[in-house]
Order: structure tokens, then C-alpha cells, then sequence
């Protein structure tokens, strides 16, 4: 494939990062660019915008552009898997104002010393084979975006999250998390990563019932990505999300698809409509954004049954159902019912009749649908 | 004065609660915890706009007791002012600290 030509705002970067790149651009600019600028200049900056770690200013716009201006940035330049820059760095504890960190691994460097910088490289390494192998997605953004990730984030910080444009693992102070335990855990990782496949496509607003599918569409792939690389059916699945990461006192896992409300002491997870709890999304830390990892309980199981009916590997038809549904026909504002009938849509688009009724069957059990 | 911290919301979905009484220090380091919240400003402060949600970021609820007085302060990992984090950095060292899960 020729290289395309670039606008004269971008630079060639160097290293594994293929893709055209304005990071030496003021983040203004390129906001105004992407906004404003001529189709080139607009797919130009939209994509420097949404690769570079450095502009941190400008994360919360990448996946709002994505969708406002309809790129596919795909166009702009394909980037084969092997190619894909995945880079770890260290935050060697210092918190937000020193994000990403001290860069330690990249594509082709050797194992490093510190596992939590392997385990990061190769859960993102893994996640990124699944999605596109299983579904056809390059990257995050369907456009080989670099997949950026921290660890030693904080002080004994107690958390991994996706920040918009990369993911983030606390070290965990054995209080809530063992250890080391955030990276350990494939399917964590997959989670994260997911967020950021959900930003770049349905945009699911983090609050309430389009929160707790942001959430659900995490747990299933994280969970996907786990069962993918262990070979295993859907119905010799554990279906648990973070196994082993928890401090064995308060319980096993953090959340169970199959059995919400059963991973630890204190799991109040509802696996059926009659159980949602309608909480506030009013920055209570008890509220969690209006019950987001509470009530993904409901979407969870309902994926789980789903599976379990279809039968064979939960990703073989399942995952691409829920895959088409978050990428192609969700939005912002989507609440469980649309998600039920997003989903049922999808199996008769991919499968048949046959499908949809068993993901018809999932959601009703499950109360979403009458 | 009391200080309590309550994280939530992140990942794991639960509430880590610490509490320090300064009447549990001894009295040069309940004047150090004094100087670190005035440092912090975290009377004054005004919460910042939640923005958009980082998912899976931590929600923190910071309230203060000091004497009659009753202050409360809410971040988010995305808008936790650094001077806020030295002072849960300064609190999480504390061997008096007392830490809770919340049901």
C-alpha cells in the first residue's frame, strides 16, 4: 500500500507508531483542525488527537469526534496487528500529573524485568488479537490505535481505569486488591480496554442504565477474552470477572455473569429486573455513577444465557451479536430495553430466526423484556 | 477534627472508607494533619465540574469535622486536585488510621 500523502501540519513518527502524527501541534489546533479543517486536515488531526498519549487535554474529545465526524479513520493508514504499537510505562507511583510515565516496553522489545510491565504488554497484546481475530477490529478505534498502559500508578492505589485514551493499574494496597493482583487478571485488562471500544463506538454515557451497559459490554469481553484464550465452551466457562484479585477475605472475584450477586461477601449484583437498584448519580462513592457495576449485573446474565443457549464458545456467535449491537446500532442514551431489541436485531441480521429467539429468551428471562 | 475518606465506585464497584481522629495523634503530628488539610484547602475548596466520567475511576467523599464545623468535599480520580491527593497520601500513612469496607 503506497504511503499517503500527508498534510504538511503532520510529521512521520518514528518507532512502531505508523500512523500519521501532529503531536509537535498545539492541542487547540488540532481540536480546531478536527473540527474545521479540510477532510485531510480534519482525518489528520483526529488521528494524532486520538494516538498521542501526550496530549492529555484533549482525551475526552477523541471518541466525540469519532462519532461526530463519522471518520473511519481506518482510511487514513491500515495498521496490521504485528505492526500495532502497544506500549507499557511506568508511573513509578506519582498519580494523574505524571501520566503515562517512564516508557519500559513497546512492540518488539524483549520480556522485562518487572512483571506488571508483562503483564500489562501482553493482556493488551491478547485483547487486541481477539478483537481482531474473533471480530475484525483493529485496535480500539478500528484504526490501529496504539494501546497505551501504566502501571505502579499511585500509592498502593486500589483501582484500574480507563481514562480516555489509555488504560491505568493501581498496584493495590491489600485492602481491596492483592498485590499486583489488577495486572494479573486477563480479563481486567480486557475490561479496560473494552471502555475503549465502547467510547469509540455506541459512546455509552457512564451513568445509570447506559453506565451499567458500558459496564456489561466490559465484563463480556473481558470475560470473552479470558474463555478465547483458555479454548473453553460457554458452558465450562467460570464466567467470574477478576478472579484472584480481591484479598481472599472479601471474596473470590469481583462480579459472576452467571450468578450475579454471588462473587463476594457483600455482592449486591441483581441478576433480574425485579432486583435493579434505581440509585442516584450524584458522586456518591456509594452511588457508583447511579449503580453502574451494580446493575450490570442484569445485562451480564442476560449475555450468559445467551451463550449458554447458543451454545459452543461463548465468542463464535454471542460475542458477535453483542459485538454488532455496541458497534453498529447502540447510542449514548441506550437503556436495557433498546439493548435488548439491539441485540435481538443483531442475531437475525447475523444468524436467524433461531438466534434471535434465544436472545429474545436471555432478556425476558432476566425481566428486561415482558 | 475528624477526617474521613470514602473511595468508591472504581473498578471493584465498593466503598474503602478511612477515618482519622486527630485526638488518636500525638499532638505534634495532630498539628502536622492540621496544616496538612489547610494545606490541601480543603475548607475552601470548590468541587470541580464532573466533566465526563473516566469509567471504572474512583469517587472519593472527603468530609471534615472540625469542632461544630462540617465540610465536604467530592473528586473523582479525573479531578482529584494534587494537594487533595498529598493529603490522602499524607492520612494513608498514618498508623492510626482506621479502614472499613463499606456493606
Amino acid at each position: 500500500m503506497p504511503e499517503r500523502q500527508l498534510h504538511p501540519l503532520t510529521q512521520q513518527p518514528s518507532g512502531v507508531r505508523r500512523r500519521p502524527s501532529c503531536s509537535i501541534a498545539p492541542p487547540d489546533l488540532l481540536a480546531w483542525l478536527a473540527m474545521q479543517g479540510t477532510k485531510d486536515e480534519r482525518e489528520a488531526a483526529l488521528s494524532s488527537i486520538a494516538t498521542s498519549s501526550g496530549i492529555r487535554s484533549r482525551r475526552a474529545l477523541i471518541g466525540q469526534f469519532s462519532r461526530e465526524l463519522d471518520q473511519n479513520l481506518g482510511l487514513i493508514g491500515v495498521v496490521s496487528l504485528t505492526e500495532q504499537g502497544i506500549t507499557v510505562y511506568d508511573n513509578e507511583r506519582h498519580g494523574r500529573s505524571f501520566l503515562p510515565g517512564v516508557k519500559k516496553r513497546s512492540a518488539g522489545d524483549a520480556l522485562h524485568a518487572d512483571p506488571a510491565v508483562n503483564e500489562a504488554f501482553d493482556g493488551s497484546a491478547a485483547t487486541a488479537a481477539f478483537f481482531h481475530d474473533v471480530l475484525g477490529r483493529s485496535s480500539l478505534d478500528n484504526a490501529g490505535m496504539e494501546l497505551v498502559s501504566s502501571v505502579h500508578y499511585g500509592v498502593a492505589f486500589d483501582n484500574a481505569f480507563w481514562d480516555g485514551s489509555q488504560m491505568v493499574y493501581g498496584d493495590g494496597s491489600d485492602r481491596i486488591f492483592q498485590i499486583g493482583g489488577l495486572t494479573r487478571a486477563i480479563d481486567v485488562i480486557a475490561h479496560e480496554l473494552t471502555h475503549g471500544v465502547t467510547e469509540f463506538t455506541a459512546g455509552l454515557v457512564y451513568s445509570k442504565q447506559p453506565g451499567a451497559l458500558n459496564e456489561s459490554f466490559s465484563d463480556v469481553f473481558g470475560s470473552l477474552v479470558k474463555q478465547y484464550g483458555l479454548s473453553q465452551t460457554a458452558a465450562d466457562a467460570d464466567w467470574l470477572i477478576g478472579q484472584g484479585v480481591l484479598v481472599p477475605k472479601l471474596g473470590a472475584a469481583l462480579r459472576s455473569m452467571k450468578s450475579p450477586g454471588t462473587a463476594f461477601a457483600g455482592d449486591r449484583q441483581p441478576g433480574h429486573m425485579d432486583q435493579y437498584l434505581d440509585l442516584p448519580d450524584d458522586n456518591d462513592p456509594a452511588n457508583d455513577n447511579g449503580g453502574v457495576h451494580v446493575n450490570s449485573g442484569i445485562p451480564n446474565r442476560a449475555f450468559y444465557l445467551a451463550a449458554i443457549g447458543l451454545g459452543g464458545a461463548a465468542w463464535e456467535k454471542a460475542g458477535k451479536i453483542w459485538y454488532n449491537a455496541l458497534t453498529t446500532k447502540m447510542g449514548t442514551a441506550t437503556d436495557f430495553a433498546a439493548a435488548a431489541q439491539f441485540t435481538i436485531d443483531a442475531a437475525g441480521e447475523l444468524f436467524g430466526a433461531h438466534e434471535q429467539a434465544i436472545v429474545h429468551g436471555a432478556w425476558t428471562e432476566v425481566g428486561v423484556l415482558p | 477534627m475528624r477526617l474521613s475518606v470514602r473511595r468508591g465506585g472504581g473498578f471493584a464497584g465498593m466503598v474503602a472508607r478511612t477515618d482519622l481522629d486527630s485526638a488518636m495523634l500525638p499532638p505534634a503530628d495532630a498539628t502536622a494533619l492540621a496544616a496538612e488539610i489547610d494545606r490541601a484547602g480543603l475548607r475552601d475548596l470548590a468541587e470541580p465540574r464532573a466533566g465526563r466520567a473516566w469509567p471504572d475511576a474512583q469517587l472519593y467523599d472527603i468530609a471534615l469535622v472540625d469542632g461544630k464545623r462540617e465540610y465536604r468535599y467530592r473528586c473523582t480520580d479525573a479531578t482529584i486536585p494534587e494537594r487533595v491527593r498529598e493529603l490522602l497520601a499524607w492520612v494513608d500513612d498514618r498508623p492510626e488510621r482506621v479502614e472499613s469496607i463499606e456493606p
